[in-house]
């Protein structure tokens, strides 16, 4: 930056000052790389696990990635290969014909001609030699065991509904807010912001009286979607804000032309206002798809209708080896890391946006 | 009829009063009438489920048999001050808001801090890395740390070495903590980008050195984010709902009091203590609020709005 400056500047010391920068941004890249490796280190490690197979997972020397255990073919019989150090300080790869206490039978792969070698130490001291070979088999079992499309089906149902009854609730009381003098209007408001605040488990006790037993709605969809809506308090709260951002001449131009309240709404807030309704589409599209409080009160009773975040808690209350279960939570993860990752540059940009006010 | 105020200002002297007096109301009627989702929303998700749940915490309420309900008053507000697993899930969720609310920030703030530098490459798919796993549901998180922790076979035991007895599971709050500092740290580094760099050229020329400049322009200008993003985390370490939802179910709340009302809710079916619990709990994170947003008048900087908040 500085270099630009000052074109005239000696060559030496613009060759330093570069030197200087590239160190600067060097050393700050690489540790936050680091940072983030290490943030990020249980996914690798969910990942990695769900690549490998249950057998690599009783071997004690079986290395962290995935591996499969290498093995040789001796007269028709299979052998395991080992790590086998000499007494002329080489390690070969060989493999256990005969094990015994105090010594072992070895074949050489590189050399059957040679025939068995007898190895003096204890074989099960030795380890086993391993190559790097990637296990889809979990994803192919769980995918097979579990009616994932059922549930995806739930999913998406349940997701899809609510998002079109937050969107069009949210927004419209947001313009309500927004554009409108209602007397008491700020005290209204101020119930809005105050209602973010109240934990839920408050209204716990009596929304499930009230769904359960007032409203027939045990083992239904409805307490999941219903109130959607009603619209989402902080989905309001940043709506409103930004639709405040909007300048009013433009409401006051399409009155001029003779347009409603509702017209302004759709033809001149709502284009305005895209990149925030797309934030709270994706906002409530991870949260609706995250949703367990609900589906574990309401739909416990109802196998056919559980949703995906529902099986994850079913993999975790039978003892499932760990490939087998971080395989069910990277399927689990799937759908929304995908959506995340199409949207990241909409939805990045706008968080920011919408957070800055306030 | 949206522009009332300016537009119809220099009429209001006008001979007809009439007009402005209905154009007002009916200005307020549609406006109310967009208002109405959320109104009716509140009194029946909100509004009623709260005194209702102030009702039942009067009565011996039980879900088997709700023909015996009858008022015992203050009894079950007594007798939480003799139930020592409700006091110390009270003291669990306090102290959870109290640990993991200001490492939260202080991780969000410092990596908003570093991604405004010019000398970050790749800062755009970083900041979608460091959000990723704020929305990773609760439930997979917590396959992935129970694998992570396992004696035999995860990671931490095989990488680290650590003795068996060391107790892992005291990691997970502290990463599930860190794993929600997404929504935080965007918002964070939103305002702080959005700081005018006027005023960062003025404090060098004044000789403030970056920390200084940090302390005395970063923060100060970027303070209702801060505030936002502390609301936002206050919500979600107790149990609520902000910004995102992981999916904790009831039972498995991050707030032990939380865990605690459901455990009375379902295991016992005890409707009324659990609704005195939950009023307990709702008057102690009111508190917290109140507290918060009192403070904020103290070192929030908010801009020049309330001025025309008239809407």
């Amino acid at each position: 930056m500085k270099k630009s400056k000052n074109p005239r500047r000696n060559s030496s010391s613009t060759l330093t000052l570069r030197l200087w920068e590239f160190t600067g941004t060097a050393s700050l890249t690489l540790f936050i790389w680091i940072f983030l490796i290490i943030f990020l280190s249980p996914l690798t490690y969910m990942v990695v696990t769900s690549l490998r197979s249950a057998d690599e997972f009783r071997e004690r020397t079986a290395p962290l990635y995935p591996a499969e255990r290498l093995t040789y073919v001796y007269n028709g019989k299979t052998y395991q290969l080992y790590k086998v150090p000499t007494e002329d300080g080489v390690v070969h790869d060989w493999a256990l014909v005969k094990p015994g206490l105090t010594s072992s039978l070895f074949i050489d792969p590189a050399h059957p001609e040679n025939g068995l070698i007898d190895w003096k130490g204890s074989w099960r001291s030795l380890s086993g030699v391993y190559r790097f070979r990637i296990y889809w088999n979990n994803y192919i079992n769980i995918w097979n065991a579990v009616d994932y499309p059922r549930f995806l089906k739930n999913t998406l149902f349940v997701v899809i509904l609510g998002e079109i009854g937050v969107l069009c609730s949210s927004i419209a009381v947001a313009y309500g807010f927004s554009r409108f003098r209602i007397p008491g209007g700020r005290f209204l408001f101020f119930l809005l912001i105050a209602t973010i605040v109240i934990p839920d488990s408050i209204t716990l006790v009596p929304s499930f009286v009230i769904f359960s037993r007032v409203l027939p709605w045990n083992g239904t969809f409805y307490p999941l979607i219903v109130p959607a809506f009603f619209g989402s308090a902080i989905y309001i709260f940043l709506l409103r804000q930004n639709f405040r951002s909007i300048p009013r001449d433009l409401d006051e131009a399409a009155m001029l032309d003779g347009a409603g309240p509702l017209r302004t709404l759709v033809s001149i807030i709502i284009p305005q206002s895209i990149p925030a309704i797309v934030t709270v589409a994706l906002l409530h599209f991870f949260n609706a798809w995250n949703e367990l409080r609900m589906a574990s009160l309401y739909l416990g009773t109802r196998p056919d209708l559980q949703t995906m975040a529902f099986t994850g808690q079913a993999f975790t209350t039978y003892g499932f080896t760990p490939e087998v279960l971080q395989t069910s939570a990277v399927l689990l993860m799937a759908v929304p890391l995908v959506v995340l990752f199409l949207s990241q540059r909409f939805f990045m940009q706008d968080m920011v946006v919408t957070g800055i006010e306030k | 009829m949206f522009s009332v105020k300016r537009g119809l200002a220099p009429r209001r002297k006008s001979p007809k009063p009439i007009k402005h007096l209905s154009l007002r109301r009916y200005e307020a009627r549609v406006g109310f009438l967009f208002l109405l989702p959320w109104l009716l929303g509140f009194l029946f998700f909100k509004a009623v489920p709260i005194l209702a749940a102030l009702g039942f915490s009067f009565t011996n309420f039980k879900m088997l048999e709700p023909e015996k309900t009858h008022f015992i008053g203050l009894a079950n507000y007594a007798n939480f001050f003799h139930d020592t697993v409700a006091g110390s899930s009270l003291f669990g969720s306090i102290s959870y808001f109290l640990l993991s609310v200001p490492l939260e920030m202080v991780v969000a703030m410092a990596l908003a801090a570093i991604f405004c530098s010019d000398r970050l490459r790749g800062k755009r798919i970083m900041r979608t890395l460091f959000f990723m796993p704020s929305i990773i549901p609760a439930i997979a998180i917590f396959i992935i740390m129970s694998g992570l922790t396992d004696p035999n076979t995860g990671w931490i035991n095989r990488l680290l070495h650590l003795s068996r007895s060391t107790p892992l599971y005291t990691l997970f709050p502290v990463i599930l903590s860190l794993w929600t500092i997404g929504p935080g740290f965007l918002i964070m580094l939103g305002a702080m980008q959005a700081v005018p760099k006027e005023l960062y050229e003025a404090a060098r020329v004044d000789g403030a050195g970056p920390i200084n400049r940090f302390f005395s322009i970063t923060l100060p200008m970027s303070s209702p984010a801060i505030f936002f993003s502390l609301v936002i985390n206050m919500i979600s370490s107790f149990g609520g709902v902000a910004l995102l939802d992981r999916g904790f179910s009831y039972s498995q709340s991050l707030s032990p009091m939380e865990s605690y009302i459901t455990y009375q809710m379902f295991s016992f079916m005890n409707l009324g203590y659990a609704s005195a619990l939950a009023w307990i709990m709702f008057i102690v994170v009111m508190f917290i609020t109140v507290l918060l947003f009192r403070s904020a008048r103290y070192w929030v900087h908010f801009p020049e709005e309330s001025s025309n908040e008239e809407i």
